[in-house]
């Protein structure tokens, strides 16, 4: 069994610095278990983003400290990633009664790089954090029409991090 | 139209009044909050949790009161405090669009003391933008939207987005009933997932 950990953008913003106790329980989550949790790009440039009205998030530091990585770029030549960026497009459309072409391509990316490593066979079984419940529930049921149902779970980054403090504390 | 009628209209304007002024009040909206929230409360109360001093505390409590938007219940000693409940709904002039002002809006406000993102977050868009922003809040929370959405439609950064959803998230929850969505802790199969001890 192998699993895999994609992060989303929320996770990161929810852990706050390394100052803090939820930061330290999910760093140490991570090193307890051997989890390395893999951003798609466009989670990484969402956090990394010159913004003068928000405060820097400490994703670089997590990755200096080896528990975050940043994925290489999605293989749209594989048809069931497409498929998969295409269906959750239409999910959180419809969740939002919006057109599918409105939807930003990044809420489908990590629904769509779960897919292509169980299709690759590189994991067999994937975690989804994410703190935006349409790209989670999005991303499950996207996922089982694909025969991926088991495989995948959307894990609510808030109710991890609450979950890690109250155990380290 | 008669006298009664004329003086209940007086009452709405009133409302509305006290109402934008506890949007422009933090400290106010802090304690009116507070106030919704416990149910009723003694100006010792007030004191010990939110932190006041005696002298601001009473004087916070009394225009409150003056305003209309909380009523003394016990005029015993010492005196208790409710908040009235506020929902102020405001239509535009088309009637194509309205607007509810609930206790949530004046909570996420009464979080500018707080917080320092909501309080930024007024200071670049307004307490509008933040009544913007808390819809938002709540539709995500029911999985609704994603903070990417809300970016693009504001247009604003997915950072400041998601920063802003979850600093108004603790009030959400407080306000509205909704199921939290996602697995926890449990649900990861990894190594000590569920037993978690000291890294």
């Amino acid at each position: 069994m192998s699993a895999f950990h994609i992060a989303d953008t929320g996770l990161f913003v929810a852990m706050g610095q390394p100052s803090n106790s939820r930061y330290q329980a999910v760093r140490g989550f991570a090193r307890r278990n051997d989890v390395t949790f893999v951003l798609p790009e466009r989670v990484y440039e969402e956090l990394t983003v010159d913004d003068p009205d928000v405060e820097d998030v400490p994703v670089d530091t997590a990755i200096d400290e080896g528990w975050a990585t940043v994925a290489a770029p999605l293989e749209f030549s594989e048809p069931v990633v497409s498929r998969v960026m295409d269906g959750i497009q239409r999910y959180i459309a419809n969740a939002d009664d919006r057109p599918a072409d409105e939807v930003e391509r990044a809420d489908a990316a990590l629904a769509a790089l779960a897919a292509q490593h169980l299709s690759a066979g590189t994991a067999t079984e994937v975690y989804i954090y994410t703190t935006d419940i349409a790209a989670g529930e999005g991303a499950e049921t996207v996922l089982a029409s694909e025969g991926y149902g088991d495989s995948v779970t959307f894990v609510n980054g808030f109710r991890l991090i609450e979950d890690l403090v109250a155990g380290d504390s | 139209m008669s006298r009664t009628s004329n003086r209940a209209d007086g009452d709405i304007v009133r409302d509305f009044l006290s109402v934008a002024d506890l949007l422009e009040e933090p400290q106010l909206a802090q304690l009116y909050a507070y106030l919704a929230r416990e149910g009723e409360a003694t100006v010792q109360d007030v004191m010990d949790d939110l932190e006041l001093a005696q002298g601001t505390a009473y004087s916070y409590v009394n225009r409150l009161v003056d305003a209309g938007v909380v009523d003394v219940t016990d005029d015993g000693q010492p005196r208790r405090y409710a908040a009235r409940p506020i929902d102020l709904t405001v239509t535009t002039a088309a009637g194509d669009r309205e607007y509810t002002i609930t206790p949530a809006l004046i909570d996420a406000v009464g979080h500018r003391e707080t917080d320092a993102d909501i309080d930024t977050y007024i200071e670049r868009h307004g307490v509008a933008g933040l009544a913007t922003a808390l819809t938002y809040a709540v539709a995500r929370e029911r999985g609704e939207v994603t903070h990417r959405l809300m970016a693009e439609d504001l247009d604003i950064s997915p950072l400041a987005a998601e920063m802003i959803l979850q600093a108004l998230r603790p009030v959400v929850h407080e306000h509205y009933d909704i199921e939290e969505g996602g697995a926890s802790l449990d649900e990861v199969n990894v190594g000590d997932g569920d037993t978690v001890d000291d890294a």
